[in-house]
């Protein structure tokens, strides 16, 4: 008892324990939900047999049933768009304040900082306020569009279903945009400055020099940008619930949001837990990816 | 002299342009502050005003009053102290071994940690519902979103921790090791307080984080007495809802918090989210 004791204080037991609270934690918490979820994509759920942990095994009947509805391609499909639109968006913004925010400038620091307020704002509070903007007689984006003359007549961003996927998508494009900046910020700071100053002795333009240093060497803090963005843009969901709840006619929903709403809007929960254990797979070959890019520094 | 004076325009010009974006970015939430001074008239006007004419403060207490914030608010605090706590408890020491060892069992840590940081919440909250209503854990609703939350935001923290207990010089450990402190000594004595900072700020990130939270909030937390302002807010903003002056009002409340850790916090929160995302 002694010996237990004195090795937990001053011995491999310190850290075994210190280790071993948290991943007892994590894996009761995050590691056996994962898989009670993948379970219960084989069973069938209902409202009935909840309580229970003996449910009828159905085999991959809950993924054919999910396939065989007309909604979910669409869905999936909704789910490309926004992961694509979002991240292209938020990276060539991000990356273009991040080159410009490279240049000196008293108070750059400053106020390169003050953009990451959007990444602590509450999702819901995002989405509420982009609601408002996007709102299609009184918002003030359609004012805006109007008095420059792109548009004359007013879009209803959150009730169209050609727009309301895009409503979202921008209000993700900007909710991002700071985290991407900052990223990408850190990565440009770490490329020598004495390589470009050879490179302009050398006699090369501003777009030789972005396209034959900058990229280059960039490539691991991109790929890293990149994954991250994937990443927290298929944990996106308050802006769902703030603007559109998907609709209309599931025009802007997407498999996260769509997981959910099977399992407390329709308390399908056999469903809502198949197309879960389908996009946790995705959601861990992007990580796979991101964990891959930024080895150095994990290891390091 | 003029090269001089020509770099001083320069940077003024870039320090208006500068300026110029920030203000273009920050528009969304200039805009929820005019519109909640806007009475429900004016919030309705074409041209929408940039200002309004006489700002309407007395939404803040009626919205205050009337939507009962103060327990919204409470609850929010509740959840949050309650995952930072559990987090940055759980998540220090296990952060700390990380860092100090080198070899395969750390690495299949290191990789099941960054594993579970990336599982969406809207994902993960099925079974997890399934999982605490059949435990009985949904009796206390608001503290089975803790606990599910802490699970979410722990590898978060456990990453960004490691990357400040790296930085801790070993020879310091080994020295207080070598004046006769036990393990734990050492880690109380002299590893924690030189990591102090990186701890303190990552925990304010979780519990920023855990401040706005809404996905479990929503899902497990049924009786509106235990739900946070996020769900709140929710409720508040019906399909066809026309008090945008109310709603925004609420949200500047709900945020006002978060806003001021941020001014305050805002080059040591800037830094160690790099830090920890990557270097």
């Amino acid at each position: 008892m002694r010996a237990l004791f004195s090795s937990l204080r001053d011995g491999k037991g310190f850290d075994i324990s210190l280790i071993a609270i948290a991943m007892v934690f994590l894996i009761l918490f995050s590691g056996a939900p994962l898989v009670y979820n993948a379970i219960m994509s084989f069973q069938e759920v209902d409202i009935f047999n909840l309580g229970t942990f003996i449910r009828p095994w159905v085999g991959l009947d809950n993924y054919r049933s999910l396939f065989a509805d007309p909604s979910t391609l669409p869905i999936f499909w909704n789910t490309v768009v926004f992961v694509f639109s979002s991240i292209a968006g938020q990276f060539i913004v991000g990356f273009g304040l991040a080159l410009f925010f490279t240049l000196k400038f008293p108070g750059a620091a400053y106020l390169r900082g003050l953009f990451l307020v959007s990444w602590v704002m509450p999702g819901l509070v995002v989405g509420a306020i982009w609601n408002w903007i996007l709102s299609g007689d009184f918002g003030i984006l359609n004012h805006f569009l109007k008095s420059v003359g792109f548009i004359s007549e007013n879009i209803f961003w959150r009730s169209d279903i050609n727009y309301s996927l895009w409503a979202v998508i921008i209000a993700n494009i900007w909710l991002g945009t700071a985290f991407n900046m900052i990223l990408l910020s850190v990565g440009l700071a770490a490329i020598p400055r004495d390589v470009y100053e050879a490179a302009e002795l050398d006699g090369a333009t501003a777009i030789q020099r972005f396209r034959t240093i900058t990229l280059p060497m960039m490539r691991s803090t991109i790929g890293a940008v990149v994954s991250l963005g994937l990443i927290f843009t298929l944990q996106q969901f308050d802006l769902f619930a703030a603007i559109t709840s998907g609709g209309p006619a599931n025009s802007s929903n997407v498999a996260q949001y769509k997981a959910w709403e099977m399992s407390f809007r329709e308390y399908d929960f056999a469903r809502g837990a198949t197309i879960s254990v389908l996009m946790i797979v995705v959601v861990m070959i992007a990580s796979i990816i991101y964990v891959r890019s930024t080895k150095q520094e994990v290891r390091g | 002299m003029n090269e001089y004076r020509q770099k001083i325009w320069t940077s003024r010009l870039l320090l208006i342009v500068a300026l110029g974006l920030a203000v273009i970015y920050l528009f969304p939430l200039y805009w929820m502050f005019v519109t909640s001074l806007k009475t429900g008239s004016d919030v309705f006007a074409t041209p929408p005003a940039l200002w309004p004419n006489v700002p309407k403060w007395s939404t803040y207490a009626e919205v205050w009053q009337s939507k009962n914030m103060a327990r919204y608010m409470g609850n929010s605090l509740y959840i949050a102290t309650g995952t930072m706590a559990i987090t940055a408890i759980l998540g220090t020491g296990c952060a700390y071994v990380l860092a100090r060892y080198r070899n395969m069992w750390i690495d299949i840590g290191l990789f099941l940690v960054l594993m579970l940081q990336v599982l969406p919440a809207s994902l993960m909250v099925t079974p997890l519902f399934v999982g605490f209503n059949q435990i009985g854990l949904l009796e206390l609703p608001r503290t089975a979103v803790i606990l599910a939350l802490s699970a979410k935001t722990m590898p978060f923290f456990i990453i960004l921790v490691r990357a400040t207990f790296m930085s801790v010089p070993h020879e310091l450990e080994e020295a207080a090791l070598v004046d006769g402190n036990s393990r734990l000594g050492a880690f109380c004595n002299i590893v924690l307080p030189l990591a102090r900072n990186g701890i303190l700020v990552s925990a304010i990130l979780i519990f920023m984080q855990a401040f706005g939270e809404f996905v479990y909030s929503k899902s497990m937390i049924q009786t509106s007495e235990l739900q946070p302002a996020s769900v709140g807010l929710n409720s508040f903003m019906g399909p066809n809802t026309n008090e945008w002056n109310k709603i925004m009002a609420f949200a500047m409340m709900y945020v006002m918090p978060i806003l001021g850790i941020f001014i305050l916090l805002q080059r040591r929160i800037v830094a160690g989210l790099t830090s920890g995302a990557l270097k």
